[in-house]
């Protein structure tokens, strides 16, 4: 990558500009609707989502409550996906967990995504120094492992809720920062940008109230994108025990109390929760490439 | 078990026969000596509690087996197992030691293992909590048990030649009592002996002049406490390098993190070990010792928790060496502010837990019961009349509507190792019973602990948490150091005058009976203040492959192979 003041190219495939917003949503829904690979991924997500909401109301045991003589048990007709450690409902437990993953990623992709779009807005209008400065040290933050700083935050401010939140957010926030930079870039020079400075308006005019209406499709993009990121990355960390805490049934805090027990053969206190990760990540990445496709055209 | 049996008329010629002999062998001996075969004698120690209590004040074993012949006990017979071929290597894996290996600083059960592999004390505590002689033959209390002098054995070399003397055995134990080395022994020594306690008398005998009248002393000194290996006065802190010790084994190859590999000692002083090689392996969790063990890549793995290794119980390839323990978990409520001031709202907390069902479900039925004081069934002078604690909700709800509260939110502080998570889990569900919302913290140990000062330190700034305690052969470091007022890990905050002059008076009784007394006393007290619940105590727990023979381990974590065969 050349190391010129305006230096970051487009950095992700994703961040191709789209055309005039209004002609695009019609027909992006359209598409997205014929799209049997954004129809599945939403149908993953929005079964999840349900569950987040829902599933306490109907699951067939309290997902807290322990059984101290029927601990591990198989599945059985009792206990579809069997018992774990302590004699918890594994099945009431992974549809219940849905509900710690459903709330803290989708706040911190918020976070992120809302602290992008603000840093990259700035970094494309103004350009220049700016842009320079604000550039390298992304570099500087993309460089390091996301899940190691993650972590060294996490270590110093002790593991909780709204911090895993917070971090995430801001990890995310150089990512996002630089797709936007990308799409800012390519609206600068149309008219609409000089005729508003002409008007008089002020820069944070131009910057969220002409330019951001017009960019929107990369960012939601982004943001889906970001989403899949952001349950997997809290699903580690919670299986590092820095996310949530215990007695949540979160998915990655179960994986983390029943791994040590795999070897042993209770994969069923394992396996449910490691398959709902995936299969809500896979959710989100299709609904991202549904969406991606359906704006790009 | 009662004393004297029934025996026939012959039996009778024979019973006087020995008895004289024992008046012959009473000759001579210290009062303390004498009052523990008086006790045998009168029928109020067992075979095991009178081997124990001999051995502690240097009965030898042929006085014991002598005073058990008289009263009709089994003689003591050394269990033969069958043996192995000699020869070959035994694999080690257990989990990296943290920091340095050196004999005055170790702190934990996997530095312990490497020392021990190549170090001797001067007392060793088996299995059976049992003393037996090691580098010293024999030791002896005066009469009010604050001067112990201890018989060295003759002729034991060090790996580089040197024989040892009483000038090595004085420098060892004064290296570990003298505070300027910050050694892990203090803990022990605190209150018990100063630097320049230990005085030599002669080339093979010491004198180590208490501070206080202690009558479980060799205890101190034995392999209890890990760090008490004897080492040349003139050890100069790079033990890494060299670790020249008189132990069955010497050292090979140490490399920090990775492992450590040990060739056995022709010319120690107990006949040289039949292994040729011990290699310990480190590893940073439990799960791949497993998977090494049952992969053939290891022949022991030295500890192993229930949770962790399911998949090695009911195994016929491993093979699961049990042995009673007194580690346990402590969960502290502070005494003096917060929710758990009032002492009812304590015992109402500790009457939620159904303990049998937590030793079931946490450990497969491998622990046994506590009773919310540190006397462990397994210690001879635990009062085992004193009543034991069971889970009554009706009773908790009433002593929590008595203090005058319905509830209240508390977080519980705890680390993310072993059971405790679990266990967490379960006290939240059964706290829930009475009204008490629990909101658990579980953190990496490294963050639990802090600083180990109160102000800097989760462990004991916590209002309601949790610690895990490893094995100890007597129970005096669990009375003082976490409930004492002065105690140093009081994480309760329990203040309690009279408990503190109960515990000074439990130290200094020499006689079990005076202990069992008082050890009543502070059981009785502790089950109704309950600073701290002791929900269990468990089993130590070591797989090996069934072709590993007569290794013996302790609940320390030591594994004892001069004896051991692999093949």
């Amino acid at each position: 990558m050349s190391a010129t003041a305006e230096g970051i190219e487009t950095p992700e495939g994703e961040a191709a500009p789209a055309g005039p917003a209004i002609r695009a949503e019609r027909s992006t829904l359209g598409i997205l609707l014929r799209s049997p690979a954004f129809l599945i991924g939403a149908g993953i997500v929005l079964f999840w989502a349900f569950c987040a909401a829902f599933a306490p109301a109907f699951v067939p045991y309290d997902p807290l409550a322990d059984d101290l003589l029927n601990t591990l048990a198989p599945p059985s007709a009792e206990h579809w996906f069997g018992t774990d450690q302590i004699g918890r409902d594994v099945f009431s437990r992974v549809l219940v967990g849905a509900r710690d993953i459903l709330t803290i990623a989708p706040l911190a992709t918020l976070l992120g995504t809302a602290l992008g779009t603000a840093v990259g807005l700035v970094m494309g209008y103004f350009g220049g120094w700016v842009d320079a400065i604000i550039g390298r040290l992304i570099e500087v933050l993309l460089s390091l492992p996301l899940i190691i700083v993650a972590l060294m935050v996490l270590v110093a401010l002790g593991p909780a809720t709204p911090t895993v939140i917070i971090v995430v957010g801001l990890v995310f926030t150089p990512l996002v920062a630089r797709t936007v930079r990308a799409a800012v870039l390519s609206e600068r020079h149309l008219d609409y940008v000089p005729a508003a400075a002409v008007r008089g308006e002020g820069a944070l005019h131009v910057m969220f109230v002409e330019i951001l209406p017009n960019i929107w499709p990369p960012i939601i993009v982004e943001a889906t994108v970001r989403l899949g990121y952001a349950i997997f990355t809290i699903a580690s960390l919670s299986f590092l025990g820095f996310g949530v805490q215990p007695p949540s049934p979160d998915w990655g805090l179960a994986i983390a109390e029943n791994y040590g027990v795999l070897v042993g053969g209770f994969w069923w206190t394992v396996v449910p929760a490691t398959v709902a990760t995936a299969s809500l990540v896979v959710g989100v990445n299709l609904v991202a490439e549904g969406l991606q496709r359906a704006l790009a055209e | 078990m009662s004393g004297l049996r029934t025996v026939n008329t012959e039996g009778v010629d024979a019973m006087f026969r020995a008895i004289s002999n024992l008046a012959a062998l009473r000759l001579g001996r210290p009062a303390m000596q004498n009052e523990v075969i008086d006790e045998l004698l009168a029928g109020r120690l067992d075979r095991r509690a009178f081997l124990r209590h001999g051995s502690r004040v240097g009965l030898s074993m042929a006085v014991m087996a002598a005073a058990m012949k008289t009263v009709g006990f089994e003689p003591i017979g050394e269990a033969r197992a069958e043996g192995g071929q000699p020869g070959g290597t035994m694999r080690i894996a257990l989990i990296a030691p943290s920091g340095k290996i050196d004999p005055v600083t170790v702190s934990d059960q996997y530095g312990l293992l490497v020392l021990q592999q190549v170090g001797d004390f001067l007392v060793l505590d088996g299995p059976d909590l049992v003393l037996k002689p090691m580098l010293a033959t024999e030791w002896t209390p005066n009469d009010d048990g604050t001067v112990w002098t201890f018989k060295l054995r003759e002729n034991v070399k060090f790996h580089d030649g040197k024989t040892m003397t009483a000038d090595d055995v004085v420098a060892s134990i004064n290296r570990l009592a003298d505070p300027a080395n910050g050694s892990n022994a203090l803990s022990a020594f605190k209150g018990v002996l100063s630097k320049d306690g230990a005085k030599k008398v002669d080339d093979l005998t010491v004198e180590f002049h208490l501070d206080a009248p202690n009558g479980n002393f060799p205890y101190y000194l034995s392999s209890d406490n890990y760090n008490a290996i004897i080492l040349p006065a003139d050890y100069s802190g790079d033990f890494e390098m060299h670790m020249v010790g008189t132990g069955p084994f010497k050292l090979d190859k140490y490399t920090p993190k990775v492992g450590a590999s040990f060739v056995k000692n022709p010319n120690y002083w107990d006949g040289a070990p039949l292994l040729d090689r011990v290699e310990l392996s480190f590893y940073n969790d439990q799960q791949p010792q497993v998977l090494a063990l049952l992969g053939g890549q290891v022949d022991v793995i030295q500890q192993v928790t229930v949770q962790g290794s399911q998949s090695l119980f009911n195994n016929p390839a491993v093979e699961i060496i049990r042995l009673p323990s007194n580690a346990h978990r402590e969960i502290h409520m502070k005494c003096q502010s917060g929710p758990f001031k009032d002492k009812r709202v304590r015992q109402a907390m500790a009457l939620t837990l159904d303990r049998p069902r937590l030793i079931q479900g946490l450990f497969r039925g491998m622990a046994e019961l506590g009773n919310d004081s540190p006397f462990a069934p397994i210690f001879p002078s635990t009062d085992k009349t004193v009543e034991q604690r069971a889970k009554d909700i009706d009773k908790a709800k009433q002593l929590m509507a008595d203090a005058g509260t319905t509830g209240f939110d508390v977080t519980f502080t705890t680390m993310q190792i072993q059971e405790l998570p679990a266990l967490a889990s379960l006290i939240k569900n059964a706290a829930a019973e009475i009204g008490i919302n629990v909101t658990l913290k579980i953190e990496d140990s490294g963050a639990y602990y802090g600083s180990a000062v109160p102000g800097k330190s989760d462990w004991l700034d916590s209002e309601f948490g949790m610690t895990d305690y490893g094995h100890r052969g007597i129970p005096n470091v669990f009375l003082t150091a976490p409930l004492k007022s002065d105690g140093t890990w009081n994480a309760a905050n329990f203040q309690n005058s009279d408990y503190d002059k109960l515990v000074t008076d439990y130290v200094a009784a020499i006689e079990l009976k005076a202990q069992q007394e008082i050890a009543g006393k502070i059981q009785r007290l502790l089950l109704e203040e309950t600073p701290i619940i002791y929900p269990y105590f468990y089993d130590y727990l070591t797989a090996a492959s069934p072709k590993v023979k007569n290794m013996q381990p302790t609940a320390m974590g030591q594994l004892f192979l001069q004896k051991a065969t692999v093949g």
